[in-house]
């Protein structure tokens, strides 16, 4: 049969050896010459003119094969065009739904695509590699895709292994020049990081070694995307100083176009040497020690190095290296961890990114549920064309019996679904920009703002052509087969009733149901996972707060003078600072001693101002909050929650209890005066910490500097923003003053079960709608076959039950046996999500008796209507038909 | 000249010879090879010889016919050895090109036929 459809393989036969075949032919025509009497000359020449122009004979034996090819190409679809405009109803549903299927796929792809698959935009990025550190502990080892400053620089080092070791680390500046400072989304990068990229610059220089020096002259890179917005590619400005965080600070170059750092879905505009970080966040400079590790590690090997020889070499070195990487204040079991340390190194193609981590799963879910999607999608499709071609099966049998092949038909009708499916696909492709716009814009309202280069790149309309082939010959095969393989006499007469009852159909629709199934088990189980995760008790009331980011060392005073002003502002009910807030992904946490005996377990701490339990709504369950008469340079008391009472003083009075703690100073004494209720950190699913509130305003630590400012209101927040963003802007000079909303931060947490659920009840919603368009398709069309019969019965005495129930026997039968196959399939694919699921198990059994109950009722209203409509069969017009 | 002239005086000038007309070279391949296998040379040869050397077969339009008829499943070709033992293609009817000729030839009756009563129209009576 492919033999006939495409002939390729006769086609090679008979041109191979033509050239050769052409110089006999000469050969001969000139021995025939030679016996007539010429000379070997004249007969040469004589054969060559009789023979005409060589290389033009070949050309036209090719073209005999491809012109008619090409003709039959041609003609097949203007054929099937002519077919699908007597049909647009059928040609409209056909693309919509496929194009729905193909969009969903190609959305998901295009972000498992930036994410995940996508190469860096450097020179060989195959040879790049991730180095990684796992450091020995006494309990547990710790691997980290993250280095400390000073190993980073011993590696890079090792000139004779790598031409260049990069570490970066996302960092976000304030700059511009003052009466324009802007939050710019920047990168920290040791000296050799662009050696490691191999990049060419765009415009000027990139760094050296030199210029990640303490002390060295303050110098940026730009991408040549922010060149562009921000410069108009303003070659002048090579060379010109740049305002970062109040510091000047002088371009130097521009990365070529398309590279935007080495952190994937982080757009770094503005990149500085890591040791700028001492003169731009002083407060910072520790991370230039080797107590911090923060800066991810991308090498290039010197060419012909391998990555096991590099590896090799590193583990061999290290013992001379390792002092870089320990601090004398280390403890003994911490120096040892990182004397005994070992590298791995990976494939670094793709960059680093910690999104991975966090959404790899949930794309791979999501790519799945798109799949099933498709499925049904052709699913679909392939009932409508079953149905389709037993209502053509007239015109296919006349054509077979004027002696068209099966073959020929077979790939009439192909092309019929190929052009649907393409058609699909270029509609699809446009969805997909749509779609996955939708869904980054989703992923930013997690932890991280993303940024994504979504334009369809060549892998893309790669995978979108190969999609809606592979489609259109799982949708469209099986029906051209079966439409070509019937008996041709039945469809001359005219007898259409018994495809219905072939067994092709009906499987289509019992697929239909069981992945539907599948598909509305799983998004029932994450919207049930995202709802039990909105009704933890999180311990504090979100609604109606603001934040303001006031990150950096401030004087004590800034934060007072600062909570005045917003106290004063309309419609401000209270106003706090604290160094974390609930679900930012900071934490804090120190050792306690309790009774002289040092706890092992280290709880939580935050530093808030007298109104923080006000601000955030946290109940106060015994004692008192901090007052304006908890004064002194040293803190004396302290607030614990209700956790923490529980696991330290569960047999006395926590009230008025001691223990003691470092907070940032010499050890304090600190009086329990008050219980409050728990409040989660920064885990929806994990319980609530044992947890220490001190004083702000007596305590010196680190955390303060990316303290928040929190604010109560009533009224509109949106316009109480831009009275904060004013009034605040007089004390914070030089940095652009960022509020936010506290609920947009307790969404975050739970980004990937949002991403999921609110694709997969889409994606499900589709899937019913598609399925109960199939099981509605497939009875009315069997009513419309079976009207004869149908009207015999009547006019034998059945009753309209009778019909009804004749009819709807067949749905039914379908139904169940589709429910009982996606039951069994959701089971199975279920357990592979259990770790994303929160608050039930992966089977259950509320979820799948719901909805396999909802699925089953639309099932019976779709197949109602055309049972309905067979009771209205008249038994004189059908009986007459024909 | 001198050579053209000898070739002459074996073969028929060129002013006698009739180029074939379009579409014929197909019916005649057909129809030689009815006689059994033939491979290209011997094709040409067979027609010119067959026609009595009027037929002017321009030699190489022959092959983009014969892959012409390969391709609607008419002729077909083994790979053999010929006479002085060269390989060669030797092109043989299917039944389809067998059914084809007969096609052909009626066609072909029928059209010289009109073709010879309006010309001749005194002929028919």
């Amino acid at each position: 049969m492919w033999r006939k459809l495409f002939g390729g393989a006769e086609r090679r036969r008979a041109l191979k050896g033509l050239d050769q075949e052409i110089h006999d032919h000469i050969d001969r025509e000139v021995e025939v010459n030679l016996a007539r009497g010429m000379t070997p000359d004249e007969a040469r020449r004589q054969a060559r003119l009789a023979f005409g122009n060589v290389t033009l004979v070949q050309e036209d034996a090719r073209a005999a094969w491809t012109i008619r090819a090409l003709e039959q190409s041609r003609q097949d679809v203007r054929y099937a065009l002519r077919t699908l405009r007597k049909s647009p109803g059928f040609a409209l549903v056909t693309i919509l739904t496929l194009s729905f299927g193909i969009g969903a796929n190609t959305a998901i792809y295009t972000l498992i695509d930036a994410l995940m698959l996508r190469s860096l935009p450097v020179p060989h990025p195959d040879r790049l590699l991730q180095i990684s550190m796992t450091a020995g502990g006494a309990r547990e080892s710790i691997n980290s895709d993250s280095l400390s400053y000073p190993v980073v620089r011993v590696l890079a080092e090792q000139r004779d292994l790598f031409e260049g070791v990069g570490g970066f680390s996302t960092f976000t500046f304030d700059a511009g020049p003052p009466d324009n400072v802007r939050r710019t989304p920047g990168a920290f990068v040791t000296g050799a990081f662009y050696e490691a990229m191999g990049l060419v610059p765009a415009a000027g220089r990139l760094f050296t070694p030199a210029d990640d020096q303490r002390d060295a002259p303050l110098v940026a890179v730009i991408t040549y995307g922010f060149w562009e917005r921000a410069f108009a590619r303003d070659p002048r400005i090579i060379g010109q100083p740049y305002v970062v965080n109040g510091r000047p600070v002088t371009i130097v170059g521009v990365t070529p176009p398309g590279f935007t750092g080495a952190h994937v879905g982080w757009v770094a505009d503005l990149t500085l040497p890591a040791s700028a970080v001492a003169q731009v966040r002083p407060e910072l400079s520790s991370l230039l020690g080797p107590g911090n590790i923060w800066l991810r590690v991308l090498a290039r090997p010197r060419s012909g190095t391998s990555l096991e020889q590099a590896t090799a070499a590193l583990t061999v070195r290290w013992p001379q290296l390792s002092p870089a990487g320990v601090a004398p204040t280390f403890t003994a079991e911490r120096r040892a961890g990182i004397e005994t340390a070992r590298f791995t190194l990976r494939p670094g193609a793709t960059g680093w990114t910690n999104l991975r981590d966090l959404f790899r799963r949930p794309l791979y879910v999501l790519m799945t549920l798109v799949g099933l999607v498709m499925l049904i999608a052709c699913a679909n499709v392939a009932g409508l064309l079953l149905a389709r071609a037993t209502t053509r099966q007239k015109e296919i049998a006349i054509r077979l019996a004027l002696g068209a092949g099966r073959g020929r038909i077979v790939r009439q009708l192909l092309t019929e679904s190929m052009l649907l499916s393409l058609a699909s696909g270029v509609l699809g492709l446009y969805l997909a920009g749509f779609l996955s716009r939708y869904l980054v814009d989703v992923l930013s309202t997690g932890p991280l703002q993303v940024t994504f280069d979504l334009r369809a790149t060549s892998q893309i309309l790669a995978f979108v052509l190969v999609l809606a082939v592979a489609t259109a010959l799982v949708f469209g095969l099986a029906p051209a087969w079966q439409a070509t393989a019937r008996r041709q006499i039945d469809g001359l007469r005219g007898a259409t009733g018994h495809s219905l009852r072939g067994r092709l159909l009906p499987a289509v629709v019992a697929a239909q149901v069981a992945l539907c199934l599948m598909l509305l088990i799983g998004a029932g189980l994450f919207i049930q996972t995202l709802h039990n995760l909105r009704s933890v008790n999180a311990g504090f009331d979100h609604d109606g707060v603001l934040i303001v980011d006031v990150a950096g060392k401030r004087p004590l005073t800034f934060y007072q003078e600062a909570l005045d002003t917003l106290e004063r502002l309309p419609g401000v009910v209270a106003a706090s600072v604290s160094t974390n807030t609930p679900l930012s992904g900071a934490g804090w946490s120190e050792k306690v001693t309790i009774d002289g005996r040092t706890q092992e377990r280290e709880p939580a701490f935050v530093a808030v101002s007298p109104k923080y339990l006000e601000t955030l709504g946290v109940a106060l369950r015994r004692g008192r909050m901090f007052s304006a008469s908890d004064q002194g340079p040293r803190a004396t008391v302290a607030i614990v929650n209700e956790r923490f009472a529980e696991r330290y003083f569960s047999r006395q009075d926590p009230l008025g209890q001691h223990f003691t703690a470092t907070v940032g100073q010499p050890e304090v004494d600190l009086e329990i005066v008050g219980v409050v209720s728990d409040v989660i950190a920064n885990d929806l699913r994990a319980a609530a910490p044992p947890t220490v509130y001190v004083p702000y305003f007596q305590v010196q630590v680190m955390s303060q500097n990316f303290s928040t400012l929190q604010v109560r209101a009533t009224g509109s927040l949106a316009l109480l923003s831009d009275a904060i963003r004013r009034a605040l802007q007089g004390q914070m000079a030089g940095t652009p003053v960022e509020v936010r909303l506290l609920s947009a931060q307790v969404d975050s947490a739970s980004v990937r079960e949002r991403l999921v659920t609110t694709l997969a009840t889409g994606l499900g919603i589709v899937a019913l709608a598609l399925a109960s368009i199939g099981l509605y398709g497939l009875l009315a069309c069997n009513v419309a076959a079976r009207s004869k019969e149908i009207g015999i019965r009547v006019a034998l005495g059945a009753k309209p039950r009778n019909v009804i129930m004749l009819v709807l026997r067949q749905g039914v039968g379908l139904v169940i046996a589709g429910l009982v196959i996606g039951v069994a399939g959701a089971a199975a694919l279920s357990r592979l999500v259990e770790g994303m699921l929160f608050g039930l198990t992966p089977l259950d059994p509320m979820t799948f008796i719901t909805v396999s109950a909802l699925l089953a009722a639309v099932a019976l209203v779709a197949s109602g209507i055309p049972a309905r409509r067979a009771t209205r069969v008249d038994p004189l017009v059908s009986i007459r038909a024909e | 000249m001198s050579t053209r002239q000898g070739r002459a005086a074996q073969r028929k000038s060129e002013e006698e010879r009739l180029a074939l007309l379009q579409g014929t070279l197909d019916l005649l391949i057909l129809r030689t090879l009815r006689l059994g296998p033939a491979h290209g040379h011997a094709i040409v040869k067979a027609i010119e010889s067959g026609s009595d050397d009027v037929l002017l077969v321009e030699q190489g339009s022959l092959y983009p016919a014969l892959h012409r008829l390969i391709e609607r499943g008419w002729i077909t070709f083994d790979d053999g050895t010929s006479e002085n033992n060269r390989r060669a293609k030797f092109y043989r009817l299917t039944a389809k090109g067998r059914k084809q000729l007969d096609i052909e030839t009626s066609r072909w009756d029928r059209l010289a036929g009109a073709i010879a009563r309006i010309l001749r129209p005194a002929a028919q009576e």
